[in-house]
């Protein structure tokens, strides 16, 4: 009786399969061979979102030198991106664990009605004010965390749900009508002010940027994070805390979320009932663009922050070249999908092609 | 009737003794009134059929499964081994067929996974990663077992042979788990020769005094390895023998069930 069954297929033939390969001619003349093609959708999974920007930084600035390659302009890129990389560096921490969360820009926007209403009908102090609505926020993300990771529905719906929830909550709050901030130039200034010369928005992001890459790259709980989007199951078994991850990760998109509203209330001087929704989209454009940046299909913090300077570049030279306004959308949307095309090519082909 | 069973009565107490453990799921009976004994130093090979309860007898002693009934006794103590968590803190490690190993993490993130050495306490949240501690421990606990790979705080395992990945995830166990370790088919997905390293360090292992319990298909390895040879048929103990008073054509007739155990009714068995 045989009782040999070892199947020596595949690592065994790993010495000699290649070479034989290679010297065999290819029976067509082909534009690309195999392994230029796959090197070339290597390069393009782990570069193409930067290749996308420089190449838009070179179009736009010979066709506009002077409006849109100006210091100026690049501190307004900056300025105008800044809450959008808030909310879309949060979003980023539960896709690194695997889990999507679509109730963001409802919590942005929530948060910002909040804020506006504790600031101008209850008189609270902003610090107090601040500190309750990231509460909210926060807690939002807890609620999702839970439902996730607990009760084990599919993160997709169950942010949806949560997020339509927020939505209700907005408008039981504020009627749906804008909230007009009566007082406190202070609050303003939060989102406006500058700091020799730099604006407070493109300080507070890099400061929550920062935190963010510490937290994902030297803290145990980012390496958690991180081990569950590989592999939830080897996590478990290596002692991994998997759902307090998970609900972690969530919370962490939901503080964002509401620091994102409450930046947006700050900047208008008002509480837009839907002035935090657009963040959703443009986050996960962000993020998706950012994975495939220099990681090969992974999300991270800095791939993050380069997908949300390609979208922002990208709609701020629209804007200077004069093209209307329906071409923005056109450019976000493309933009998106060949993102999560990309993204998909860094982690099909990243490794060992 | 078998080596264990006689050796359990005698003076020193074995490490892990399972005594009529039985595991149903549903209606199906995946391990019924198993009982065996491992004594420290040995290296036990789990064979037979599919379906025959090996994978259930080795999630139980991780402590994946709880055992329906039947009692578990670690030193001679009565001992719950679930959930996994609590039979690793008890010293008894798993490298499952898959290996548990995060593709995108190297080696030494991987040897800490859920383990990591960190400054600060609290929350995961607020303990920052020691790196260099953790490479450097890793990196001195392959070399305390002879292993050379290249890359350990650089290479993420992905990019290694399924050989060094077999290697790392066993070397890993055996860095934590005191007491026991587990192998669930350590050398099923690999080459002639990468099998032989595996194998190598698992000589290397036993020999240092870890105890270990590994399910193969490949009886010519477990030969190469094993003191001791566990069969299981049908969610029962057929055959527990020492290595070295049996051989190949009687393990098969057991695993097969052409022979079956003294004290049940053998019907059409040849010895």
């Amino acid at each position: 009786m045989s009782v040999e069954n070892s199947l020596p297929k595949g690592t065994a033939a790993n010495s000699e399969a290649p070479p034989a390969r290679i010297t065999e001619p290819t029976p067509k003349p082909q534009f690309l061979s195999s392994q230029q093609r796959a090197l070339l959708l290597r390069v393009l999974g782990t570069y193409g979102t930067i290749i996308v920007l420089v190449l838009m930084l070179i179009v736009f600035s010979i066709l506009q030198p002077g409006t849109f390659a100006t210091p100026n302009n690049f501190r307004n890129i900056l300025n105008d991106m800044a809450i959008g990389t808030i909310v879309a560096a949060g979003l980023t921490v539960p896709l690194v664990a695997g889990d999507f969360d679509l109730s963001i820009g409802y919590v942005a926007s929530f948060c910002g009605m909040l804020i506006v209403g504790l600031l101008s009908f209850n008189q609270l102090p902003i610090p107090v004010a601040i500190l309750i609505v990231i509460a909210v926020g926060m807690a939002i993300g807890i609620v999702n965390g839970i439902i996730v990771s607990k009760v084990g529905v599919n993160a997709f719906i169950a942010t949806l749900g949560t997020g339509t929830v927020v939505v209700g909550l907005n408008y039981a709050y504020a009627g749906g009508i804008p909230l007009q901030l009566t007082h406190s130039t202070e609050f303003t200034d939060l989102a406006i002010g500058r700091i020799w010369g730099i604006p407070h928005l493109i300080i507070i992001m890099a400061l929550i940027l920062g935190l963010l890459w510490l937290v994902l790259n030297r803290t145990v709980q980012g390496q958690h994070i991180k081990a569950i989007g590989v592999s939830a199951e080897s996590a478990r078994r290596g002692g991994v805390a998997v759902d307090r991850s998970r609900i972690v990760a969530f919370a962490i998109a939901g503080t964002c979320a509401a620091i994102g509203g409450i930046l947006v209330a700050s900047n208008l001087g008002s509480g837009q009932v839907t002035g935090g929704d657009s963040f959703m989209l443009t986050s996960f454009s962000a993020a998706f663009l950012g994975s495939a940046a220099l990681k090969e299909g992974q999300f991270h913090i800095l791939g993050t922050l380069i997908g949300v300077l390609t979208v922002a570049v990208g709609n701020n030279g629209l804007a200077m070249i004069g093209a209307p306004i329906f071409t923005q959308f056109l450019f976000s949307g493309c933009l998106l999908v060949i993102a999560v095309a990309l993204g998909g090519i860094g982690r099909r082909y990243g490794k060992g092609a | 009737m078998t080596m264990a069973e006689n050796s359990s009565s005698s003076t020193d107490i074995p490490l892990i003794s399972l005594r009529q453990i039985c595991k149903s799921f549903g209606g199906i009976h995946a391990l019924e009134n198993v009982s065996f004994d491992l004594n420290r130093g040995d290296v036990v090979g789990l064979v037979g059929d599919n379906g025959a309860g090996k994978s259930t007898l080795i999630k139980t002693l991780a402590g994946a499964h709880d055992p329906t009934s039947g009692d578990i006794l670690l030193e001679g103590a009565p001992q719950t081994l679930s959930p996994p968590s609590q039979a690793q803190k008890l010293g008894i490690e798993t490298v499952y067929q898959d290996l548990s190993l995060i593709n995108s993490f190297n080696a030494a993130e991987n040897f800490f996974l859920g383990r990591e050495v960190a400054f600060g306490g609290g929350p995961a949240l607020f303990r920052f990663m020691r790196r260099k501690a953790m490479a450097d421990t890793a990196i001195k606990g392959l070399e305390d077992l002879n292993i050379d790979i290249p890359g350990v705080r650089t290479k993420a395992v992905e990019r290694m042979s399924g050989g060094q990945r077999q290697i790392i995830a066993i070397a890993r166990g055996a860095f934590w788990g005191h007491k026991l370790l587990l192998l669930d088919e350590p050398t099923a997905a690999l080459g002639v020769r990468e099998s032989r390293e595996v194998l190598e360090l698992i000589r290397r292992l036993s020999s240092k005094g870890l105890t270990i319990m590994m399910v193969t298909h490949n009886l010519e390895h477990l030969w190469q390895v094993c003191n001791r040879v566990v069969v299981m048929r049908r969610g029962r103990k057929v055959a527990d023998l020492a290595s070295s008073e049996t051989n190949l054509e009687e393990v098969v007739a057991y695993i097969t069930g052409a022979k079956q155990p003294a004290g049940t009714l053998a019907q059409g068995a040849s010895a």
